[in-house]
């Protein structure tokens, strides 16, 4: 797949208009345990994030902090330029009608059946009459390929088309930026290629993502820019033939196995 | 050995009263009904407010907490004897809620059903609490990220689910629930066991009784089939 075109300015410069998403300075704990340290990160309009890193590093509490699933201690996050972290009421309806987000669990609702999970929120949460989010479900469960399941309950869906499922129930939303945690790291081999090409077409219509993924191969494919977590700091930071290829921080390059023991 | 026979199983005089003693087994029927509907809500509520997330809520939870606690740990006869013994003189409260007699029931029926409830609404709240903590945490996330409420995710995802997997606690309980009814039998209401008794009394001999318990193993061993078959079927899926 053809990369797309890179912004020739500095990683860290804002582009003109400002960034998608912002995180300034980001803290956040769970009891004593100091999850994320200071984390900053800017994404671009249709600009695709890949984070990286070992677990525990605090990659999936960077990503439920940003739909504000797990509100930050400290520091700001900036969403289309607004200011996400005052924490009343109308910043989480702000977030959640902009953000989607897909988890490596799946968690599909299993008493609905796979249209039903992708219709719940648009009528319960959007108030789309029946009828409009039926036909716009029908639509996003052909786009992933899923037009002949919409009638399955999820018990009898494979990994990969309960993922699937799960990505067209968070695009019904119409979101601004998407979060992937983890989202084939649960599926077997065989299912991961599916998935994955879905969210390939996702990231080269220009949806702004962030993807959270041990797939080193696909997020050197998809992302502008890749970012390595560990131990609640972004460590490095680049553009992927960079950091994957030729990292300059010692940890990063012992994440990817390149030291010699 | 054939006075054992006569003692529980005299066919004459279960014949003779075999009419009186099921009216009590009507009544029996009607006040576990009753007492189950309004238990199943009242335990939902308790479920639901012990649930409510926040720092504001906090009071509330302790005090549906404190409530379950106290219900579970007296006996219901006591319960039912706090009410029907001292409700009556509570001069500040209205005259329907001390001496009731909705639906013609008299108020001894009233006072069971509300023992019945505030105890084994207890019990519930806990059934419903095993069923809502049963529920992945991933869905409420799921639901939430979709930008879903609270109450709205609670209402669409989470409940749904849990009552799904409560169901057969619950058949349990509504069984237990159905034996205790026999305990308003001290408050001079005639459910089956009173029936019984009275039969008992003037005949020195327990056959009615024995009936009584024939009518309550027709109703429950098939109750308690149909728990485990509900549960065998869970566990295929």
């Amino acid at each position: 797949m053809a990369r797309r075109p890179r912004p020739a300015e500095q990683i860290t410069e804002l582009v003109e208009g400002g960034p998608m998403l912002r995180l300034q300075q980001v803290h956040k704990s769970f009891g004593k345990l100091h999850v994320l340290r200071g984390i900053d990160l800017a994404v671009d309009r249709g600009g695709v994030v890949c984070v990286i890193g070992p677990s525990g590093s605090g990659k999936s509490t960077l990503l439920r902090c940003i739909n504000l699933l797990e509100p930050p201690d400290d520091g700001k996050i900036f969403l289309e330029g607004k200011e996400i972290t005052g924490s009343t009421k109308a910043d989480l309806n702000f977030v959640r009608r902009r953000v989607g987000m897909v988890f490596q669990q799946f968690n599909l609702f299993p008493h609905k059946k796979a249209i039903e999970n992708v219709s719940l929120a648009q009528e319960r949460v959007l108030g789309r009459p029946k009828e409009e989010a039926r036909a716009k479900s029908k639509a996003l469960m052909e786009r992933v390929g899923l037009s002949d399941k919409i009638d399955e309950y999820p018990e009898r869906l494979s990994g990969g088309q309960q993922q699937r499922v799960a990505i067209a129930r968070a695009l019904a939303m119409d979101p601004h930026v998407m979060l992937f945690d983890e989202v084939t790291s649960a599926l077997d081999p065989e299912l991961v290629k599916e998935v994955l090409d879905v969210m390939r077409e996702l990231a080269a219509e220009g949806m702004t993502m962030v993807v959270v993924t041990h797939e080193m191969g696909f997020a050197r494919d998809i992302a502008d820019r890749i970012a390595f977590m560990d131990d609640g700091l972004i460590v490095e930071e680049g553009y992927p033939e960079q950091v994957i290829d030729a990292p300059r921080e010692e940890r990063t390059r012992r994440f990817l196995g390149l030291l010699e023991h | 050995m054939s006075v054992f026979f006569h003692q529980y199983f005299d066919l004459k005089i279960i014949n003779d009263n075999f009419s009186y003693v099921l009216q009590g087994f009507g009544q029996t029927i009607l006040l576990s009904v009753v007492s189950a509907t309004l238990a199943l809500l009242w335990g939902l509520v308790l479920a639901l407010l012990r649930q409510s997330p926040g720092r504001a809520m906090m009071p509330v939870r302790g005090l549906v907490i404190a409530y379950i606690d106290m219900l579970r740990g007296i006996p219901l006869l006591l319960i039912i004897l706090l009410i029907s013994g001292s409700l009556p003189f509570l001069t500040f409260l209205p005259e329907a809620v001390r001496a009731p007699s909705f639906f013609g029931k008299p108020d001894i029926f009233w006072y069971g059903v509300v023992s019945i409830t505030l105890t084994y609404g207890a019990y519930y709240a806990e059934v419903y609490r095993a069923g809502l903590e049963a529920v992945p945490y991933g869905q409420m996330e799921a639901a939430r990220s979709l930008g879903m409420s609270h109450s709205r995710a609670m209402r669409h995802v989470i409940v749904p689910q849990a009552i799904r997997k409560v169901i057969p606690p619950m058949l349990n309980d509504f069984i237990a629930l159905m034996k205790d009814t026999s305990l308003v039998s001290v408050i001079a209401f005639v459910e089956v066991v009173k029936a019984g008794r009275e039969v008992q009394a003037t005949t020195f001999n327990s056959s009615a009784l024995t009936l009584g318990a024939a009518m309550f193993v027709v109703v429950t061993i098939p109750l308690a089939r149909m728990v485990d078959r509900l549960i065998a079927r869970q566990q295929l899926a």
